[in-house]
This record gives structure tokens, sequence and C-alpha cells, in this order.
């Protein structure tokens, strides 16, 4: 076996995808064809170039970080046992 | 009425003065979209009532004085994008009875500003592609040659009066290449600009949120309404405080257009001729031409595919059956997982997802991932270089016509056909594909690319051409 037939099998197994045996035949033909289409790809010299992860030039933008009314009250109206902060539940294990 | 024949100002300006009710409009509409939907395949829902009903509220709130910048305004939503009125499939057999808990940004500010949501178009499987031809409710049909797709619902959609306007997403072309196969004019806008809440993003690097209507000014409409801020997408360029009211009068004067004359070279011949006569037209308003180099576009497209393919893996990971999406039946967790991620990501789903996790493993990462994002930079850097020396590019959008219904292309020569529109996705600028003649019995669009933020210039300029060029389809519309 191949060590992309090794990897191709691990993507598979990864991806948690039933595959028929003839889909991950044709899959499998398929990316072969597909690896030497990015050839063009792996022959840019990119030494000195950053690789970026954002279409564009921006500032990260958050909310304001305010306070707001949460449910806590509700919940614990809601819950049979509320005792120092916590829900009491019953116990679970034996 | 015709809405071919009707601008979004106008049927505004109609609606307020009472010339008509958001109801004839939307009555009228849905009458057009369910005779269309039987022949041509656009729609997977329809809104019917839900959307009456909305049209008898946008004119109460009228008749009590309100001003509503698109009142009673029909608008055709992409099945990827949330809207909790009606089903959302995101183009999967395993999502067909699927309610969305919430209704996306730009959707709801639609509606917010009395637009009315008349059905869900049509996609490929799991919206990856631009064709239609992938999807589980077959391929829409292209309005203008009906053995032929659409590629755009949404375009088939505005171009036969189904609806004025289309929200659609754009990834690595989708929405401009249906703009240019139906013969409309679509906005893939600046990345940022759109909030993308509530678009099932196969790619969130490149997906977009943009809109297709008949003219530039339509979508300036829209623009002005789901622009902007959102606290829910922390990708949103322009934060509260600074957001712009009102984007810019286009100022298109002297205006200096960029065209890379090398990519014409491999066209076909009616394709060569409409970038012509554009540029001739350009010419007689004033507008310079100038020879531009864009030669990276075969490796922005290769770079495209591998962190689109890489981005799906991730993002698909979530459709298990369990957090989202039809359990199959199992007889233990695992075969639970296999079964329902099959069934709900569809073949082309399958693929991208086992090729993006491939591209992400161990001795592949380096080698093409991240190459890629080193190679996108360089194209975001091609682009900007290229626009130093002039106000907006002119480029082709497609190399072919659409597809044929049953035709089965091999998948690289499928990937190919966004040479001209994946590289743009790349550099985030905003684009917008218009009509610009015809090859044979089809429409043919090009597309203007300029400076972020330059949405109302390719609009304005656009509309100087859709004025000479607009036509419409024959028999089914």
């Amino acid at each position: 076996m191949s060590d992309i037939e090794k990897r191709f099998d691990k993507a598979v197994k990864t991806a948690k995808l039933g595959l028929s045996e003839d889909e991950h035949d044709r899959l499998y033909q398929q990316l072969g064809v597909f690896l030497n289409w990015l050839n063009p790809l792996l022959e840019v010299d990119t030494a000195g170039i950053e690789p970026i992860l954002l279409g564009h030039n921006s500032v990260n933008v958050l909310r304001e970080d305010c306070a707001r009314k949460g449910v806590m009250a509700e919940l614990q109206e809601a819950a049979p046992e509320f005792d120092q902060g916590f829900y009491r539940v019953p116990p679970i294990i034996e | 009425m015709d809405l071919r024949n009707l601008s979004v100002c106008q049927a505004v300006e109609d609606i307020h003065s009472g010339e008509y009710t958001a109801h004839d409009l939307i009555e009228k509409t849905l009458e057009n979209c369910t005779l269309l939907n039987e022949s041509l395949n656009i729609f997977i829902h329809q809104a019917g009532i839900d959307a009456l009903e909305q049209a008898k509220a946008i004119d109460l709130r009228i008749e009590k004085g309100e001003k509503l910048p698109l009142a009673g305004i029909p608008v055709a939503v992409k099945d990827d994008i949330c809207y909790g009125v009606l089903p959302t499939s995101f183009g999967s057999g395993g999502f067909s009875d699927f309610y969305s808990p919430y209704t996306a940004t730009a959707v709801e500010k639609l509606m917010e500003a009395g637009a009315i949501v008349v059905g869900k178009t049509n996609l490929d499987n799991m919206s990856l592609g631009s064709s239609t031809t992938s999807s589980p409710k077959g391929a829409t049909i292209n309005p203008w040659d009906n053995s032929r797709a659409a590629g755009s619902a949404g375009a088939a959609a505005v171009i036969t009066g189904a609806a004025m306007v289309a929200l659609e997403s754009d990834s690595g072309g989708a929405l401009r290449q249906g703009a240019s196969s139906c013969g409309v004019t679509g906005l893939r806008p600046t990345s940022g600009l759109v909030s993308r809440h509530g678009l099932n993003l196969h790619s969130s690097s490149f997906g977009q949120v943009g809109v297709t209507a008949l003219t530039g000014k339509n979508i300036d409409a829209v623009l002005q309404v789901i622009a902007g801020y959102d606290q829910y997408d922390a990708s949103t360029l322009i934060s509260k405080d600074e957001f712009i009211p009102e984007i810019e009068p286009a100022a298109i004067d002297n205006l200096k257009i960029g065209f890379p004359q090398s990519l014409v070279e491999g066209l076909e011949p009616e394709l060569k001729t409409a970038c012509q006569e554009t540029i001739n037209l350009f010419k007689e308003q004033g507008f310079e031409i100038t020879d531009v180099s864009l030669r990276m576009l075969p490796e922005a497209l290769r770079a495209y595919y591998v962190i689109a393919q890489a981005e799906a893996s991730s993002n698909h990971a979530r459709f298990d059956g369990i957090r989202f999406g039809t359990a199959s039946e199992a007889d233990n967790l695992e075969e639970l997982y296999l079964k329902s991620r099959s069934n709900l990501l569809g073949r082309e789903g399958r693929q991208r997802s086992i090729y993006g996790t491939y591209l992400l493993g161990k001795g592949n990462f380096d080698l093409y991932y991240r190459q890629a994002l080193k190679v996108w930079n360089l194209v975001r850097r091609e682009f900007a270089l290229a626009l130093t020396g002039c106000d907006l590019l002119l480029m082709p959008v497609v190399k072919n016509l659409p597809p044929l219904l049953r035709e089965e292309k091999d998948l690289i020569s499928s990937w190919e056909e966004d040479i001209f529109c994946a590289p743009v996705s790349l550099s985030g600028l905003p684009a917008l594909s218009f009509p610009a003649g015809m090859i044979g019995e089809l429409p043919v669009g090009l597309q203007l690319v300029g400076p972020p933020f330059s949405e109302k210039t390719l609009t304005a300029v656009s509309d100087i051409v859709v004025r000479d060029k607009q036509l419409f389809p024959h028999g089914k519309a």
C-alpha cells in the first residue's frame, strides 16, 4: 500500500464517512488526478511570504462587554433544590 | 404587472403612494413562482400564505404612515441561508424538514425594511458547486435554454419575474456565474460588508452573502439595507460605531478600467466579442481602458480548492445526525456516524470532506495547505497591485456555457470553470457580474472588480452596459 493510499484511507476513517467500494475506488483514483493538478501550486516561490488567514486587513470586532440579565433567577426557581449556589440533584452513582 | 419592468425603487414608491398594495405585488409574484417552478424547478420551498400575511402586515404599516425602504419587495433566498419560517435544506436530502431556530441577519434586515421572502431557491449539494446539477431536488433549468442548467436558481427567479431580488451565497463564484448564465446582475460584496450569520458556510474564508437583481440600482437599494455591523458575525468589517449609513454615491467620470488582455485569448469568440463591445461602450463613456497583468489565476484557483476543501472538511464535521441532520438507523454509534454523515453530505460533500481531511493530514498540511495560504497572500498582492494602475478591473466570469442537464464533467474540468471567479474570492474585493452579450441563445456576463467598498461604483458602471444589453428569455419566461 502506497503512502498516498494509507493517508487516503486514514482521511476516509477520520472524516467518518461510509463509502461503498466503488465510491472509495473512484475517490482514490481521482485523488491522484487532483494532486497532480496541484503541482503548479507547489512550484510557486513562497519564500518569505507569510500565510494569511483572512481575506481582508481588519481588526477584530467585539461586542460591548456589558452585563446582561441572565436566567439564574428563573433557573433557581424551577430547580427542585438549590443550596449555596449549587443545584442539588439525586445521586446517580450507587 | 411584470416584475421585470419594475425597479425596486419604483415598486416601493408605488406601494407607498397606493398605486397598488404589497399584497397585490406578492400575490402576483407567488402566481409567477408556482407557474415557473413547475417548468424550471427554481424553488425548494415556496412561502405561499406566510408571504401574503406578511404583505398584509406591511400594507397596514404603510397605512399608518411608516416608510419602509423595501416595502413589499419579493425576495428569493438561497436555501443555504437560514429563514425560520420555511425549512432550510442546505442542499442535502437529510435536511428536508429542518426549520432553523433563527433567521440569517441579512434576511432579518430585509424583512425589517419591508421585503418579503417568497421562497427558498434550489442549490447544489451542500452548496458545493455553481450549476445546481448536484441538487438532491434536480437541477434548475435555464430559462433561456431548457437543455442547460441555470447555474443559480436565484438568478433564474430574477430573470423570469419570480422575484425582484435574490439573496445568494458566493464562495468560488456560484452567484456571479449564475448571474452570467441567466442574464442578470449579481454582486459579491467586499468581504465583511454583509453579515454571514445564518449562512451555512462550507468555506469560512471565502463564503459571502451577495445580491442578484436585474440592475445595479436594484442591488444598491438592497445593499443599503443589509450592509453593516452584526454582533453575531465578528467578521463584519464595519464596527457598530463606524457604521456608514449610506455608501457614498459613485463618481464615475474619467474612470480608468484595467482589462487583462491575456486572459481572453482562449475564450469563445462570442465571449471575446462581448468583452470588446463592453470596452467600446466604456470608451464611449470616456473611460480609459488599460492592459493589466493577472498572472496568478491558475495558482489562485488551486489555492482556493485546497483551502475551501480543508475548510469544508472542518465545517461539515457537525453534520453527523446528532448535532445536525437526520440520524440514520444504526446498531451502534460508529455506524450511526458513518451512515448519517454519508447520507447528509451527499456525493460532492463526501468527496470534499475526504480530500479536505487528506490535505490537512500529517505530511500534507505544510505541503498543500500552508503553501495555499501563502499563495493566497500573493494573489491578494497581485490584485492590489493591478488596482494601483486603474480604478476597476474588467474580467470574464465564465469560460464556457452553463452545463447541459445530463452533462457529467470530470472533477478538474468543473473546477476550472471557476478560473475567473475563485481568484477574485481570494482577493476579498467586491465583484459584480453583469450581462454583456450573448453566446448563441444564451446570455453571458463579465465582471467588474473594484477596491474594498467600491460597490456603488461597480453598480453604476455596470448599469451603463445593462441599459444597453438587458434582454429577457422567450418561451417559458
